[in-house]
């Protein structure tokens, strides 16, 4: 045998190597496993990796949603470095900088106004997510501006259509470098941690995500580097407690001051000690009252969070002289069974009497018994509370004195 | 033996001196398989690719992830066209360092030359086609340099690119030029280059009596050694293609949109760092158009090698060439070096 030919044949051996090493390369590599949703029909590849992830809420299957119209991504992309180089808003396509692509259009949480589903407009104008009160305040205390209307948020926003006397058409951006007071400076650099843009500050008490995975996907501390696929209308007291009642400002020092204490028993531990308490507003959950309206806003930028909040005592009890407000339940489009559906913790049907607020929100997690009084069930917990009327009982209260405030002068419990 | 038809394409012998590896460094040969492999490969992608910006990187992504064999095509498209520009170079160093340029072979080394300009031509083309958000620099700085020469540039810049900044059209444009233009004129071309050898009387070596060395091969034995630099060269390709993948990315969805990431490819990652000296219409196209107009000129203003030195490597007669060409090689190196260097 020749040379070249001796040669040949060891190039050979090393072609055929070479052909082995990448059959064995490419047979370690995991079978694809496609999925098409139904909502965009285009195949995504995303659970040959994520096998194992449970689906995020029972209003967003898998089969119906997919994964890339939300998170973004390479959705043909089997290598995961380029499947996630696109992923919006990181692993949270919550977050309010990519809300309007990954939850928004008008299939989904940009609906109309008129149906109610403009969710990602009436959040982007909130105070939440503005942060509009404190700005404002803090910059018409030290002098920067004449009024308490919010003239700045967090982001610069727009309303199209202020439909509320104290809505305000838009924002600039909160720009602290604009402003000569020290105090602006300081607040902008200590107090801009618990609108839901920010990131939290650091400690398990204040872990939360950014956007509406900040309400929407509670304890987030309990899982591992905060990966958790779930979002949820059951959202219990203490994911409110991550911006809330987490301490105090000082306003002298223009810092927040960290509670020290662990608290564990809601009704001593947990508010402020100044303030008073019935007996529901600490045995229920944040969201057990306040509404979508109050906690998501009503779509109008406002200077104040308290602009917003209406739900009062009266809401659910009435007063001496009138029930409180309820509506039947005429049809199945009728939105309090829509979101009983995403959180069923109460079977609610068609002909049945739920109370509603003044501006006709449903309270679909209550119920008009036979018996003329009420029950309610914890939208986080699932408790059953039972109550009455303020009608017909022994209450001293004046017709004109029907605010909150003035039933917690008899009724607060002691702390 | 009865010669068979690739026997055919060969003389029946060549000087053994003047067939070694260490003589030719098998480049030519490599990069006529080279050129094959690109061409049966591309025709493959052309089954699935989707020439239009929408489509484009997503049927990129099918193609690496999805279709059956898909990624390794790509793969063997890409690593052959990058090992192309290497041996091109190699093989325009092997022949300016041996000589072998003079006459009657200086037309064939301007055929050569044009080859390597259309392999140029052909990398950026190819590597448009990804129309990623990796290929930025090149589909925006790469092509705004068109712009700045004057009169005509604006002109060139509206035939290439199809309207005043890359578009639709663009994509179209490239791909056009990539698997039709440029692949056509780089397979006659090189069909006419490789016929040019035998014509100038095949590989350069001395008058027969100044030859030191009388030995001969048969093609029998050149075909076998093209088999086995082929063979070689597909091991080389499938080790890369299946351990390298070639250089994805998620698709452009805004052209404007510039990235923080805008790297040239790298074999002209020279030119893009002479750019950050000021003036592009100098750095970046008066000085490549030098550089490849002094190649050119090699073989006309250069003294000619010696007929007595054909045929080995560095002739004494022709060190002023050897010269020019270090220093450019030199100079292109130093540069790409340098926009590694800042580039991390």
């Amino acid at each position: 045998m020749s040379d070249s030919r001796r040669a040949t044949a060891a190039a050979s051996a090393l072609l055929l190597a070479a052909l082995l090493l990448i059959w064995w390369g490419d047979s370690r590599r995991p079978q694809p496993d496609a999925l098409t949703p139904r909502l965009t029909g285009q195949q995504e590849y995303c659970t040959t990796c994520h096998t194992d992830l449970p689906e995020i809420s029972p209003s967003h299957p898998v089969e119906i949603v997919g994964c890339a119209v939300c998170h973004g991504g390479e959705r043909l992309a089997l290598d995961a470095d380029l499947a996630h180089r696109t992923l919006r808003g990181g692993g949270n396509p919550s977050d309010l900088s990519v809300v309007e692509q990954s939850c928004g259009g008008s299939e989904c949480h940009s609906g109309g106004s008129a149906e109610g589903r403009d969710h990602i407009q009436r959040v982007m104008t909130s105070v939440q997510a503005t942060y509009a009160g404190a700005i404002t305040h803090i910059r018409y205390t030290f002098g920067a501006q004449p009024d308490q209307i919010a003239h700045q948020g967090i982001f610069p926003v727009v309303d199209a259509e202020v439909s509320t006397t104290t809505g305000v058409p838009a924002l600039e951006a909160f720009d602290p470098s604009q402003d000569s007071s020290p105090s602006i400076q300081t607040f902008s650099q200590n107090c801009l941690s618990c609108h839901l843009s920010a990131q939290p500050p650091a400690g398990d008490s204040f872990a939360r995500l950014t956007g509406c995975a900040a309400c929407h996907t509670p304890n987030v501390d309990r899982f591992p580097e905060g990966k958790i696929h779930q979002l949820t209308t059951a959202i219990p007291y203490t994911q409110c407690n991550t911006c809330h009642n987490r301490g105090n400002y000082d306003l002298r020092s223009m810092s927040f001051v960290e509670r020290t204490d662990v608290p564990m028993d809601r009704l001593h531990d947990y508010y402020q000690p100044i303030a008073q308490f019935t007996q529901c507003e600490w045995t229920l959950d944040c969201v057990d009252c306040h509404t979508r309206i109050e906690s998501m806003g009503d779509g109008d930028i406002h200077s104040n969070q308290s602009e917003i909040e209406y739900v009062q005592c009266q809401t659910c009890h009435g007063t001496l002289t009138a029930l409180p407000r309820t509506r039947i339940i005429a049809s199945e489009d009728d939105l309090a069974l829509k979101l009983a559906f995403l959180n069923p913790v109460m079977d609610l049907s068609v002909g049945d009497t739920i109370l509603v607020t003044a501006q006709d929100e449903p309270l679909w997690n209550t119920r008009v018994l036979p018996d003329g009084t009420y029950e309610l069930v914890g939208k986080a917990t699932g408790q059953v509370f039972a109550f009455r009327p303020v009608m017909g009982t022994q209450c001293t209260q004046k017709p004109d004195e029907q605010a909150s405030h003035y039933c917690h002068e008899c009724h607060a419990v002691q702390r | 033996m009865r010669p068979n038809f690739f026997h055919h394409l060969h003389p029946p012998t060549i000087p053994a001196q003047q067939s070694r590896w260490r003589y030719t460094l098998g480049a030519g040969g490599t990069a006529v398989f080279l050129l094959l492999v690109l061409v049966v490969t591309g025709a493959l992608e052309m089954f699935y690719y989707t020439p239009t910006p929408d489509q484009a990187a997503l049927s990129v992504q099918v193609i690496s992830y999805h279709v059956p064999l898909g990624g390794l095509v790509r793969n063997l498209h890409f690593w052959a066209a990058q090992l192309l520009m290497v041996v091109t170079m190699v093989h325009l160093a092997r022949v300016v360092l041996t000589g072998a340029y003079g006459p009657p072979r200086r037309f064939n080394y301007l055929l050569g030359l044009g080859l390597f300009v259309l392999a140029i031509l052909l990398n950026f083309t190819g590597y448009i086609l990804r129309w990623d958000q990796g290929i930025h620099w090149a589909l925006v700085v790469g092509t705004n340099l068109l712009k700045t020469i004057p009169l005509i540039g604006d002109t060139l810049y509206e035939i290439l690119i199809g309207g005043s900044q890359p578009g639709p059209a663009t994509l179209i444009r490239f791909y056009a030029w990539h698997i039709f233009g440029l692949s056509l004129g780089a397979v006659i071309l090189t069909g006419w280059h490789v016929f040019r050898v035998r014509r100038d009387g095949g590989i350069a070596v001395p008058p027969p009596l100044l030859r030191r060395d009388e030995a001969r091969i048969t093609r029998y034995e050149l075909v076998r050694r093209e088999v086995l630099a082929m063979i070689l060269t597909s091991a080389a390709l499938i080790t890369l293609a299946g351990f390298a993948p070639a250089p994805i990315d998620a698709p452009i969805r805004e052209i404007a949109a510039t990235t923080s990431d805008a790297s040239a490819p790298w074999f002209v990652l020279w030119v893009q760092q002479m750019l950050k000296w000021g003036d592009p219409f100098l750095w970046g196209v008066l000085v490549p158009l030098l550089v490849l107009l002094v190649l050119a000129l090699i073989p006309y203003i250069l003294p000619q090698p010696h007929e007595g030195e054909l045929g080995r490597w560095f002739p004494r007669s022709n060190r002023l060439a050897r010269w020019v060409l270090t220093g450019i090689g030199a100079l292109v190196l130093a540069l790409t070096v340098l926009a590694l260097l800042s580039g991390d």
